[in-house]
Formats: structure tokens, C-alpha cells, sequence
């Protein structure tokens, strides 16, 4: 049988781009006021009319519309984002700096999240009723109501002011010199509190999903099909409830994938982390408006490539929505 | 109380399942007793409510426990099931008794691949590898009729069609071999043609293994033909258990005469309404103090609804029947007479120019989905290029196995969907978009009418919104108009007040009849109106339709696949095929004499509630099922199923559907030649 990736799915990806980066482009030239303002701040009533169409015309303002939207495109695909406003730094250079830390707090947090998401929720599901479900039901939703400071803030005052055990900022040991194994647990350190914050909050979404979806397919006729024919529990879990009640969680785990990267602003505050979610919430605080525009793309394909991944995965689960 | 033969390969004793609820708890069912020896047929026969599958589930262990209690005695070979640990019970399901349930789509998970589902029995019992259980797996499938069954087994269940589905499902009960075959309503979800199939396969393979197998039915007429025993069940009970000659016969239990009764026949007479049983079946409930079918029955007397009634033995031969007054029961006619039908409605008397509704050259297809990249594979010609007239104050009839078309058909009609050509005009107007007054005029009964009604409308708003909808009569005279629908269609007006799901599946299609007629429309289309509801039930229904026909003088189309149901309300029947009518024509010259090969294997197909060898001896079943729609056959479509295909002729020609006799149309080469 022939897999194939539907083309008319791909399609419809491919016009979500398109809107994203159009919308992406007109924000800033639909907000009030000359660019210029922008791109001079405050000063720009002083500046003469040379200078501004000087301004202008260095930035490409001066040109038709239609021909700074080609521009933008062509920058987005030779990975031209400008510079920032505050630091004067290419903004992709400052975006590869902070990609990695986002990706190592938020890919730990996914793994985590989505294992214990899951397991609990199974557990839950095959125990129900039972003083275990309810407890974990309960548990679940107490955390999901969490605001996610708050919590970053308990856990920094227990384990790094109370006990001293985890440091309470940063990714790396400052001024340090850590080589080898040595630099890798510093990283591991940092990395522990704010990724330990993500997985707590991302848990009960996954839990609940498991959990719902365990429970519907355990009343289907399939199960009772496999009772019938002498499976023992362990084979009805593993071999027939697992993979029909999982279709459904990698949805929304690849759905949480894709907002993780926005969920990491107030978390990577919290903890001075120095990824994309801080260089966000630095960006809004001091009206950099280039760095903002350039995470906000790199937010939305977070957002398609996870939705991608679930498209990909979902047929390889439940052989109904293969196309033929 | 209970004989068990000697050579009992299951026996049942006193089985009682209870369901523990906080308040009252539910007796499902009560005291219980039957038995099977190898090789035989036992059918159970019930309606919903009356216990036959959750004891059917019971002797397999299924029923979860708790919050259910089973007890009594079940003993298979000897050993007793009652209470048997997880671990003991496992290593008997599937290798020495196995089950066949209703759905075979459900019943099949979706992710593993039927010769994996078929091997997985293999596996657990035998202890086989996955490639030597999947080489078994292709030999059952193999002999459970499936064509290529290399390739089957390799595909995943939504890949087959709903008879291979429950082909699969038998092989899968049969891998191991067992001695017990419990068959769960197995053909009830499937076209009569395919019914038929399985039912011959059963029996072949019963006869091949020395199976015992106990069929479980809401209908007496499928298991006729195979049953040596029927066990009859109501509200939980046995009310009457014997040889299947002698319940068919002579039945010693009002209930089972009731049931006879009122199934639709091809052999009964049409001039006569359809006997019925009044209300509804009993729902499962608490302790009964008397007999479970005393408010339905028409010889009920003084005891019965205070006496337990026990099987007693009726002169002999096993039969037993729970009836306090069994001594001295009238035959089924005098019980459940036959009245003379509702007077023609006046429109009616046959004036062939009333046509109503002319549908010409009607096409509607459907794109083909889930193609690669929405490459145009073609479409599915639901309708393809249908001729059809509907009379005022008659009744047309659409029958057809499923994908025929009827049901698109009848959408049609009601413009919910619309045409790809050709042109539906009533009362002269062309319709091609549901406009205003054609909303009225058309009105629409499904099949299921729970998910047919707004679950949080009050009965009595239900059938009030076409009036307010189309403005028929002032707000204040609406309540009153509710209520003489309600008396109409035989519900008591109090009942108004309460909401859909608190009414029985009957009551709930009469107040969708009553919805219907509150728009005084001229035509109404039944879209299997009755096939979702008990047997007992159904009659009610075919009843209530003709008494509003006749009454109102409406235009009835009434698809169904059942095609007793069919010749019992129709004037004029229409047989579908792949979107297309192959034979139209007067309802009786139609089912006496039928001139195209498909409506006759319909008619050879249709169970007859008559025990072995009095049924007709004609045995044609139909091979095969329904090829697909998107990919029509070429001439004929019929000529890749038909019993009398000309080689040469029917793949490549296609026949026209034309005038055989006066009002009878056919399509067929056989029956019209093609000039030459």
C-alpha cells in the first residue's frame, strides 16, 4: 500500500504561511503614525526632511508597496530578519543564539509532560472509579488552574532559595569556565527548574486527553470482541485499548509542541532564561518591534511544523485515515 | 424442573443477572434455564429489553461484574462458569466457545488487520508464531467465502465491505475450533441478500464441526429455516421454549403468537392491516410480581399480573411454555386478528392522472473523496438517471440492499440534496432548492428519530414547529392543533410535556409522524421508518401510516430494505439498483410475478417465518455484494451478480428500462429485447 502525503493538505499549509507572513508584513505598516516613528522613536520630530527621506530610502520605505512585500519575502528566505532596535544585532543571529535554550526547556517539558500525561492518564482510565483515578482526576485539574508564575515562583524559593539546590536563573554558570561533563550539568541545572515549571502545567492537558480517550475506547465493541476471545487484560491494554485510545492524544500533544514556544514568554521571564520567550518579552518591553515581528514567524512554524508532525503521525496510528 | 439431556454440551440453570444501581436495582434477567447439545441450533428469540444478550453475554463472562450479578449456573462441558476466576475463563473464551456479535464494523478493532484479528485467537490458545496464526488466518478466510483472501487479510477492517466484515468476524470466532458458536443478531445490520449468505454459511459450517450454535434474533423469520429449538424471551423471562415445528405451529404463549403475528410476510394476505401488539416491549425493571407480558396481552386475566408464571410442559416434545393459561389459548388469529384494511383514500381510486410528484432523468453524484491530491477519480452516482412518478393518496414503495440509492433518492425529493441533472417538479414546479412552500408540501421521517429530534424540544414543540415555521395557524390555536395530532398518531396528549429520549422508540416515531403531518403536506417521504424498532413495534408504525394515508390522502414514498414491510403498506414498488430503477411496477403483479433476475433474488432472499422445508424450495441466493459506485459495471450493472447474464450482451449493453405491460417497467435484456 502507498503512503502518500495528501497534496491538497499541503496546500492548505501552504496558504497559512502565506497569511501569516502577509499579516506580518502589514501589522507595522497598518499601526498609526510613519514607520519612521518606529525606526527613530521619539526623535523623529527633530529630524529634517532630508534626513527622514534619507531614513526612508536606506530602509526601503520608498519604494511601492507591493515591491517591499517581494523584498520581504526574498529576506524571509535568505534569512534576513533585519536588526534590532535596542542591541543593533542581526535579529537572526540573536534568534540562533536562543533557539537552542527554548528548544532544550520546552523539548524536555514535551517528553515529560507527554510520558507522565499519559501513563497517568492510562492508569487513571483502566482504574476507574477507584480512589486512584479520582485522587489523580482531582490532582490534575488543582494543577491546571495554576498560573504558570506563580508556580515558577514556588519552585524557585523551595529548591533555590530554601534548599540551595538548583540555581534560580540564568542557563549557564556565569564567568565560569565549565568544560565537559562538567559544563553539561551546569546546563542540565539551569535547565531543571524552568522545564520542570513547563511540565507540571503541560501534564493535566495530556492526562485529561488519555484519560477521556482510554475511557471511550474501552466501551467499544472491539474490546469486548478481544475479551471474547480469550485476551487476557494485559493484551486487551497493550494490544487493542493503547493504540486506539493514544490517535487522538498525539492531536493535542502536537498542538501543545507548536504552543510551547509561546508558553516559554512569562516561564523564561521567570527564571532569566535566556531563550526566545525572554528575548520576546524583552522585545515587547522596549518596543522592538523587527525582533518581535521575526519571533512571531518563528512562533507560527512552531505551530505548522507541529501540526505537520500530527498530520504525518496520525496515519501511521489509525489506518482509516490513510489515503489510498 | 429443568430435563437436561444427557449429552448437554451447555447446560443453563436458573441464570439471574441483576444490575446493581443506587435505588432500585435491574433484574435483566430472571431465572433462566435452557440447554444446547453438540451440533444443534438454538435461536433466542426477543425483543430489545428482554434480557437475550446480556445472557448471552453472561455465559461468555462479558457482562462486567460489578456492577452486574450473575447467578445461577452455567456449565459448559461439564464445568461451571459461574464465578470461574479471570484466568480459566480466558482459556475457554475463544477455544472452546466463541461469539459473533450484531455490529461486525465495531466489533473489529480499526488498527489491526483482519488476518492479524483472525490470528490473534491463534495465538492466545495455540500458542502459534504471528506468521504461522496469519497463514491459518488466510485459510479461514478462505473458507468463510472471502474471494483473495491472501489480500484480505492484509487489509484493515473499514477496507471490507459489511458482509465480509461479519465473515471475518465468524472466522475469527472459529480459528480455534470451539464446540459453542453464540451469534449475536449477526445478520441484523446487513442487506437480506448478504443475510442470507451468512446464514447458509453458519449452517455449512455448523454441519462441517458438529457446532452447537446458539442465534440470537428479534426476528423469527431469519432463524425459521435453521432453528431446531427456539427459546422465546421477554422482560427478562423464558416465556416459552421448545422445538422451532412446534413454536412456529403451534405456539403455546400469547407473546410468541403476537410476535408471529405481527411479522410482515410476503404470504399474507395485503388487503389486511397488520396484526399488532399493543404498547410498547416492556423495559428491564426490578422484581416482577407477575407475568412480564400481562399489559400487553389480550387474554390477559385475573392472576396474571400477580402469578409468577413457571415453564410448564405442554404435551410434550420439550415444548414448555410460561403462561398461566396456556390450556386454553385461541390460535394467533383469534388472539391477534387481522382486520380489514383502512378504505382506499378517495384520491386514490386509481386516477392515473393524479401524479403528484414527477422526478425525470435524475442524477446526483457525489464526488469521490479522499483522493490524492483531489485528483477527479470520479464521482459516486448515488442516482443515475431515475424516472419516477408519485401518485396522490398512494403509497411507492423504494426497496434495494444499502448504496442503492434510496435513501438519496428520498433526500432528493425533500431537496436536501441537490440534483447534478435532470428535474424533480411537484404539483408542476420545478423544485431545485428547498424553498418555502416546498418545505411544507414535502415532509421527511427518518429512520432513527432520537437523533432525528432536538433532544431539548418538549414533544409537544416538536410537533408544533412546522405549524409555527410555516404560519398555519394563529399562536393561540397551536396547542389545540398539537393535541389532535397527538390523537391522531395514538399518543396520549399528556404526554406532550415531556421530551424525546422519555418516550419508547415507537411513541417517538409517531410523534415524528405527527410533526409530519402538522404541515398538512401532500407528500411524505419514510426513510426506513420502521427498521429501528422491535418487530411488535413495527406493526404499529405500517398501521399508523396507512390510517393517516387514508385519512389525509397524502402521497407515501417508503424506503426500506425489507421488502415484506414493503409489500404490505406500498401501491406501486420501485427495486433500486447502483442508482438506478431496474423494475417498477403494481405492487402485487410486482412481488407475484417478478421479471427482472435482481427482484427476484430479493424476493428468494426474504427470511419466511416457517420451520425447515416449508419455506419455498427455492434457494437462489444472490453471490456477492454491491460493486462499487464510484466505478460502475459496464452494460448491465446488475450482469457482474445476475444468476441469467448473457455472455456478450449484458457487460456491454445497457438496458433500458421500458414498458414490459401496461405499468410495468423493466429493465432488463431478457425481458426486452434489444432490437436488432
Amino acid at each position: 500500500m502507498r503512503r502518500r502525503f495528501d497534496i491538497r493538505r499541503l496546500t492548505q499549509y501552504g496558504v497559512v504561511v502565506v497569511v501569516a507572513v502577509t499579516l506580518n508584513f502589514l501589522l507595522p505598516r497598518l499601526m498609526p503614525g510613519s514607520p519612521l516613528t518606529l525606526i527613530a522613536g521619539v526623535d523623529v520630530g527633530l529630524l529634517s526632511a532630508d534626513q527622514r527621506a534619507e531614513i526612508m530610502a536606506r530602509v526601503g520605505l520608498d519604494a511601492a508597496l507591493w515591491k517591499q512585500y517581494l523584498r520581504y519575502w526574498g529576506d524571509i528566505f535568505t534569512g534576513d530578519f533585519g536588526y534590532s532596535f535596542r542591541s543593533s544585532r542581526p535579529i537572526v543571529d540573536m534568534i540562533w543564539d536562543r533557539l537552542p535554550w527554548t528548544l532544550l526547556i520546552t523539548g524536555l517539558s514535551f517528553i515529560v509532560s507527554a510520558v507522565v500525561g499519559v501513563v497517568l492518564g492510562a492508569i487513571s482510565a483502566w482504574r476507574r472509579g477507584t480512589k486512584i483515578d479520582l485522587g489523580m482526576l482531582s490532582g490534575m485539574i488543582s494543577i491546571e488552574s495554576l498560573p504558570s508564575f506563580w508556580l515558577g515562583m514556588v519552585l524557585i524559593s523551595i529548591f533555590a532559595v530554601q534548599w540551595r539546590l538548583l540555581p534560580s536563573s540564568g542557563a549557564v554558570t556565569s564567568a565560569s569556565d565549565l568544560v565537559g561533563w562538567a559544563h553539561t550539568w551546569d546546563i542540565v541545572r539551569h535547565a531543571i527548574l524552568p522545564a520542570a515549571t513547563l511540565s507540571i502545567l503541560a501534564t493535566p492537558g495530556v492526562y485529561m486527553t488519555m484519560r477521556y480517550s482510554m475511557l471511550e475506547t474501552l466501551r467499544e465493541d472491539y474490546i469486548r470482541t478481544a475479551r471474547a476471545k480469550g485476551a487476557d487484560e494485559r493484551r486487551v491494554l497493550f494490544g487493542h485499548v493503547a493504540r486506539n485510545a493514544i490517535a487522538p492524544v498525539v492531536t493535542v500533544l502536537a498542538l501543545r509542541l507548536g504552543f510551547a514556544f509561546g508558553g516559554t514568554v512569562i516561564v523564561e521571564t521567570v527564571f532569566s532564561y535566556p531563550g526566545l520567550g525572554r528575548m520576546v518579552f524583552d522585545a515587547v518591553s522596549g518596543r522592538d518591534y523587527p525582533v518581535m515581528q521575526a519571533a512571531f514567524l518563528v512562533f507560527t512554524a512552531a505551530v505548522l511544523a507541529a501540526n505537520l508532525l500530527a498530520d504525518l503521525l496520525y496515519p501511521l496510528i489509525d489506518p482509516r485515515t490513510r489515503t489510498s | 424442573m429443568v430435563l437436561v439431556a444427557a449429552n448437554s454440551l451447555l447446560e443453563v440453570e436458573h441464570l439471574s443477572v441483576r444490575f446493581d444501581r443506587p435505588g432500585a436495582g435491574i433484574h435483566a434477567v430472571n431465572d433462566v434455564s435452557f440447554d444446547i447439545a453438540p451440533g444443534e441450533t438454538l435461536a433466542v428469540v426477543g425483543e430489545s429489553g428482554s434480557g437475550k444478550s446480556v445472557s448471552m453475554l453472561s455465559i461468555m463472562g462479558l457482562v462486567p461484574s460489578p456492577p452486574a450479578r450473575v447467578s445461577g449456573s452455567i456449565r459448559l462441558q461439564g464445568q461451571e462458569l459461574v464465578g470461574l476466576s479471570a484466568r480459566r475463563l480466558n482459556r475457554l473464551r475463544g477455544r472452546d466457545m466463541a461469539m459473533v456479535f450484531q455490529e461486525p464494523m465495531s466489533s473489529l478493532n480499526p488498527v489491526h488487520r483482519v488476518g492479524d484479528q483472525i490470528g490473534e485467537s491463534l495465538r492466545i490458545h495455540r500458542g502459534l508464531a504471528r506468521a504461522e496464526a496469519r497463514r491459518r488466518a488466510v485459510a479461514l478466510l478462505d473458507r468463510v467465502g472471502i474471494p483473495s483472501a491472501a489480500d484480505r487479510a492484509g487489509s484493515y477492517p473499514h477496507e471490507l465491505s459489511g458482509g465480509m466484515r461479519q465473515r471475518a468476524m465468524i472466522a475469527m470466532a472459529l480459528a480455534c475450533d470451539p464446540n459453542l458458536l453464540i451469534a449475536d443478531e449477526p445478520t441484523t445490520a446487513l442487506d437480506v441478500t448478504v443475510q442470507a449468505q451468512i446464514v447458509d454459511l453458519i449452517g455449512e459450517l455448523q454441519d462441517e464441526r458438529r457446532l452447537a450454535v446458539i442465534w440470537v434474533t428479534h426476528d423469527l423469520g431469519v432463524v425459521a429455516e435453521i432453528a431446531d429449538r427456539v427459546a422465546v424471551m421477554y422482560g427478562g423471562r423464558l416465556l416459552e421454549t421448545g422445538p422451532a415445528r412446534r413454536i412456529y405451529r403451534s405456539s403455546r404463549h400469547p407473546y410468541t403468537l403476537g410476535l408471529l403475528q405481527s411479522i410482515p410476510r410476503l404470504d399474507r394476505p395485503t388487503a389486511t392491516r397488520l396484526p399488532e401488539i399493543p404498547e410498547a416491549p416492556m423495559r428491564m425493571a426490578g422484581a416482577l410480581r407477575g407475568c412480564p407480558f400481562d399489559s400487553r396481552c389480550p387474554m390477559a386475566a385475573e392472576g396474571c399480573a400477580d402469578t409468577l408464571p413457571e415453564l410448564e410442559p405442554v404435551e410434550g416434545g420439550g415444548h414448555r411454555s410460561a403462561c398461566l393459561h396456556h390450556r386454553k389459548i385461541d390460535s394467533a388469529e383469534v388472539l391477534f386478528p387481522e382486520t380489514p384494511a383502512a378504505a382506499e383514500p378517495r384520491s386514490a381510486t386509481a386516477d392515473p392522472s393524479q401524479v403528484l410528484v414527477s422526478v425525470r432523468a435524475l442524477k446526483v453524484h457525489f464526488p469521490a473523496t479522499g483522493g490524492l491530491a483531489r485528483r477527479r477519480a470520479g464521482a459516486v452516482r448515488a442516482l443515475d438517471g431515475v424516472d419516477l412518478d408519485i401518485e396522490r393518496g398512494r403509497t411507492l414503495g423504494l426497496v434495494g440492499e444499502s448504496g442503492c440509492g434510496k435513501t438519496t433518492l428520498g433526500r432528493a425529493l425533500v431537496a436536501l440534496v441537490r440534483p447534478t441533472e435532470g428535474a424533480i417538479d411537484i404539483k408542476g414546479r420545478l423544485i431545485n432548492h428547498r424553498s418555502g412552500p416546498h418545505q411544507r408540501v414535502v415532509q421527511m421521517i427518518f429512520q432513527d428519530p432520537l437523533s432525528a429530534m432536538n433532544p431539548g424540544m418538549r414533544a409537544r414543540d416538536v410537533i408544533a414547529e412546522p405549524i409555527r415555521l410555516h404560519r398555519m395557524a394563529p399562536p393561540d390555536a397551536i396547542r389545540e392543533r398539537v393535541v389532535r395530532l397527538m390523537e391522531q398518531v395514538g399518543l396520549p396528549p399528556e404526554s406532550g410535556d415531556r421530551y424525546p429520549h422519555e418516550f419508547s422508540g415507537g411513541q417517538r416515531q409517531r410523534i415524528a409522524v405527527a410533526r409530519a403531518l402538522a404541515a398538512e403536506p401532500e407528500v411524505v417521504v419514510c426513510d426506513e421508518p420502521v427498521s429501528a424498532l422491535d418487530v411488535s413495534v413495527q406493526a404499529q408504525v405500517v398501521n399508523l401510516l396507512a390510517d393517516v394515508q387514508a385519512a389525509t390522502g397524502m402521497a407515501i414514498v417508503f424506503i426500506s430494505h425489507d421488502l415484506a414491510v414493503v409489500r404490505h403498506i406500498s401501491h406501486r414498488v420501485a427495486v433500486m439498483y447502483m442508482g438506478e430503477i431496474v423494475e417498477q411496477g403494481d405492487r402485487d403483479r410486482l412481488y407475484e410475478d417478478p421479471l427482472h433476475p435482481y427482484t427476484k433474488a430479493l424476493l428468494a432472499a426474504v427470511p419466511v417465518p416457517e420451520p425447515e422445508g416449508a419455506g419455498p424450495g427455492d434457494r437462489t441466493r444472490l453471490a456477492g455484494e454491491l460493486p462499487s459506485p464510484a466505478d460502475p459495471p459496464s452494460g448491465c450493472r446488475f450482469h457482474t451478480r445476475c444468476p441469467v447474464a448473457v455472455k456478450g450482451l449484458c457487460s456491454t449493453t445497457k438496458p433500458r428500462l421500458s414498458e414490459a405491460s401496461p405499468g410495468r417497467w423493466v429493465s432488463c435484456h431478457l425481458v426486452n429485447p434489444p432490437c436488432t
